[in-house]
């Protein structure tokens, strides 16, 4: 075998590249998994997470320059000093905004598997046949009895702890036990079972952090600094979970600083022959060839591979033909909701840090609750004392001052919304040929926006989580909302929709670009519809099924 | 807590947005020079007086021993845009100018007791002109769409400069609940909990654990 051959080419390092080298691997195929970014190593490279906060030079903060230098990632939360170096360079890969799109890359080993959430959610029944049933775009060619133990296989290797609720619309899964909802969250649980009768839930999250010692990872430590990497392998990242298992069959190959921007097509097999990488070290183009390939590059950037592919017999691509590749983007909207404090408690506190906090799964639109939009949303919040950083009425300077800082004040709670966005063909991505990156490649241009059933949805969002919370004896409930653009929930999803027809789908049902049958999508780019639960355990449980197919029909 | 909470309650802390915390969505435009924008050794001692009247020392360790003023030097060098550094510097004059004025002495040389009345008054000044930062903000958005509906794209609106005893506040305050001496010698410090206990029973004046902040 030469060199540069493989059984199969994986682009892309993060949850889906890591789970389709780890199962392709333990299938026995030659594995090579190109990353774009650098390596970030387990432990070694955590650089941060054994540091105390004092330890930083800006204690967290970002400077003034890297503000400058990094203002996409400015936007939300996500710009801290702790994690910078986790961030694409934004000077280096611009992208075009024709409408406001924030888009949060980690191009680095693991991807954003490092810095990922970590909730974890089964898709139900109604999910998968939402499309069908509302008219909407395209009916999804898979169901949940076809995915369901695919989630299994996923959740068993992953580790997701949480707890069994016995809801349809949010099924249970394989869960390592649960962490624990505080004193106040378990009372506003209770209220609002009662208050609506048992049709909406509060409960931890489900979340991809172990709870007790899991595949030879010790487990969470209850710092909650996971997203600097966690040294106890505390939660499922390629680096603690799907490398490590890849690595142990002796079949993967990696290459880092690799740019896979073109799936090779022979165009008389009608089949991929391997990928062209850019080496971002020397400029250079290097081919690689294999059996299969699987693009798991995230979502808009695995539609970008596409768009650059086959432009001889597709002009728009490979995946073109059918008009829907880099269409129907789609996100989860969010960066709205409301929080408000709870008396009674003061004699009550808690110890650790959870990596997670509680979960109200949807209601909108499900049996008797009708509203005037499609689909709905969860929340996704947490109670707990505020600290240091809080406001002290009348004492302003001084001794007592800094007496009461240094107690636990008053107990909030608060939570943000999730809410589905539906696949709509005007919202899309394509390429900008008047502009290149660094290593003189096209970029992304973003055109996309919330429509009228999104907008709609927001107020309910609002709406919704103020009524339980006062439900639930909460006191000065207050509404927010901050900046939110397509791509900023992190879910952007849909550029390369799976279906059962090829005219309007650019794959089939096992994540086959229809137009090259041994190209395999499994990153968020295949989904067609979006849900409103977070959407990285679907991304595992079809890239497992999806490798399952591939080596099967080899 | 995450980043948004965290600028939030800080905010909410000192009646003002997180100076060098807000979301940076256009390019900034340098302003005029003038002010030195050097921290002299004087400037850090007096910066570390200013820390020690808001966050004294007791039986725990004061904003001084956590080295408030280098804080201070670099947060305002390295993470405030130029403006705002301006801003921070013109404020330690006018700080000392203001003690002249209610105690007829410098900041320095004036008392405990005269520094904390004085900043007492300047803190409520500063809640007050944060009040106004709405009303300024929202003629500010204003006037930036009625500029681009002009087609005078390039019109950038006005950016809002905190009050610079909120800033010297608001460092005081995350500087030393960020510090070793703060952590360790004022709050629970319990780096690695290891385990959770989801319902602690609390009596008044325990300490809170630090990193639950």
């Amino acid at each position: 075998m030469a060199d540069n051959t493989f059984d199969a080419i994986v682009v892309g390092s993060g949850i889906s590249g890591g789970w389709a080298a780890k199962e392709l691997c333990e299938k026995g195929l030659t594995v090579l998994l190109l990353e774009r970014g650098g390596p970030y190593e387990h432990i070694k490279d955590y650089k941060t997470a054994t540091k105390e906060i004092w330890e930083l030079p800006h204690r967290g903060s970002t400077t003034d320059e890297q503000k400058k230098k990094y203002p996409v990632i400015h936007r939300g939360w996500a710009a801290q000093e702790q994690v910078m170096d986790a961030w694409a360079n934004e000077e280096d890969c611009p992208y075009t905004e024709v409408k406001p799109f924030t888009w949060w890359r980690s191009y680095r080993f693991g991807g954003r598997s490092i810095l990922w959430g970590r909730q974890s959610y089964r898709w139900s029944p109604m999910d998968f046949g939402a499309n069908e049933r509302d008219g909407i775009a395209i009916p999804w060619p898979v169901n949940y009895e076809e995915i369901a133990p695919w989630y299994d296989h996923v959740e068993k290797f992953a580790g997701i702890s949480g707890s069994k609720q016995g809801l349809a619309h949010l099924p249970d899964g394989q869960f390592l036990p649960a962490f624990e909802l505080n004193i106040v969250e378990k009372d506003v649980a209770a209220r609002i079972k009662e208050k609506y009768k048992g049709d909406r839930h509060l409960f931890i999250g489900r979340v991809a952090n172990i709870t007790i010692p899991h595949n030879e990872r010790p487990g969470c430590q209850y710092r909650s600094r996971c997203w600097e990497g966690c040294p106890f392998g505390g939660y499922f990242s390629t680096q603690s979970s799907t490398y490590p298992a890849a690595m142990k069959t002796g079949k993967l190959t990696v290459r880092p600083y690799s740019i896979a921007h073109r799936v090779l097509y022979d165009k008389d097999k009608k089949k991929a022959t391997g990928v062209e990488v850019m080496d971002t070290e020397n400029n250079q183009t290097y081919t690689f060839k294999s059996k299969i390939v699987f693009l798991c590059a995230s979502s808009l950037n695995s539609a970008w591979i596409l768009m650059n592919s086959a432009t001889d017999v597709w002009p728009d691509g490979l995946g073109s033909s059918s008009g829907e590749l880099g269409h129907n983007v789609m996100d989860h909207h969010y960066n709205i909701g409301a929080e408000g404090e709870i008396e009674g408690y003061e004699d009550k506190y808690y110890f650790g840090k959870r990596p997670t906090g509680f979960y109200i799964p949807r209601f909108a639109n499900i049996g008797s609750d009708k509203r005037d939009f499609l689909r709905g949303y969860g929340y996704q919040g947490s109670a707990s004392r505020s600290g240091w950083n809080r406001e002290i009425a009348e004492l302003n300077i001084g001794k007592d001052f800094k007496d009461q800082l240094c107690e636990p004040g008053e107990w909030r709670i608060g939570a943000t919304g999730f809410g589905e966005t539906l696949p709509n063909h005007e919202n899309r991505i394509y390429l900008d040929k008047t502009k290149k990156d660094k290593w003189g490649l096209p970029v992304l241009a973003m055109d996309a926006e919330l429509k009228e059933n999104e907008i709609k949805m927001r107020k309910d969002i609002v709406a919704d989580l103020i009524a339980m919370f006062e439900a639930a004896g909460v006191k000065n409930v207050r509404p927010w909302e901050t900046y939110y653009s397509i791509g900023q929930g992190i879910h952007e999803m849909g550029t390369a929709r799976m279906g059962s027809d090829p005219k309007t789908s650019v794959l089939n049902k096992w994540n086959q670009v229809w137009d090259a049958p041994n190209v395999f999508v499994t990153d968020g780019a295949f989904m067609t519809s979006s849900a409103c639960q977070n959407p990285s355990l679907t991304y595992m449980a079809f890239t497992a099924r999806a490798a399952d197919y591939a080596v099967k029909n080899l | 807590m995450d980043r948004r909470e965290l600028i939030k309650m800080i905010a909410l802390a000192t009646g003002t947005a997180f100076v060098g915390g807000e979301f940076f969505l256009s390019g900034c435009k340098n302003p005029e020079a003038g002010t030195s924008m050097e921290f002299t050794q004087d400037d850090i001692a007096f910066l570390d007086e200013v820390g020690e009247t808001i966050l004294p020392k007791t039986n725990t360790p004061g904003a001084k021993d956590a080295k408030i003023g280098e804080f201070m030097r670099t947060m305002v060098n390295d993470c405030y845009t130029a403006s705002d550094q301006k801003a921070f510097h013109t404020g330690i004059a006018k700080l000392n100018d203001e003690c002249n004025k209610m105690h007829s002495t410098s900041f320095m040389k004036a008392t405990p007791e005269q520094r904390k009345s004085l900043l007492v008054k300047l803190d409520s000044e500063a809640k007050e002109y944060a009040g106004k930062r709405p009303a300024f903000d929202a003629e500010q958005i204003k006037r930036e769409k009625e500029e681009h509906e002009k087609g005078n794209s390039g019109f950038q609106r006005e950016k809002w400069t905190a009050h610079y005893f909120s800033m010297m506040k608001q460092l005081t305050i995350s500087g030393y609940f960020t510090s070793e001496e703060g952590r360790k010698g004022a709050l629970r410090y319990t780096p690695v909990p290891g385990k959770i206990d989801a319902d602690l029973p609390y009596k008044k004046g325990d300490r809170a654990f630090a990193g639950l902040d």
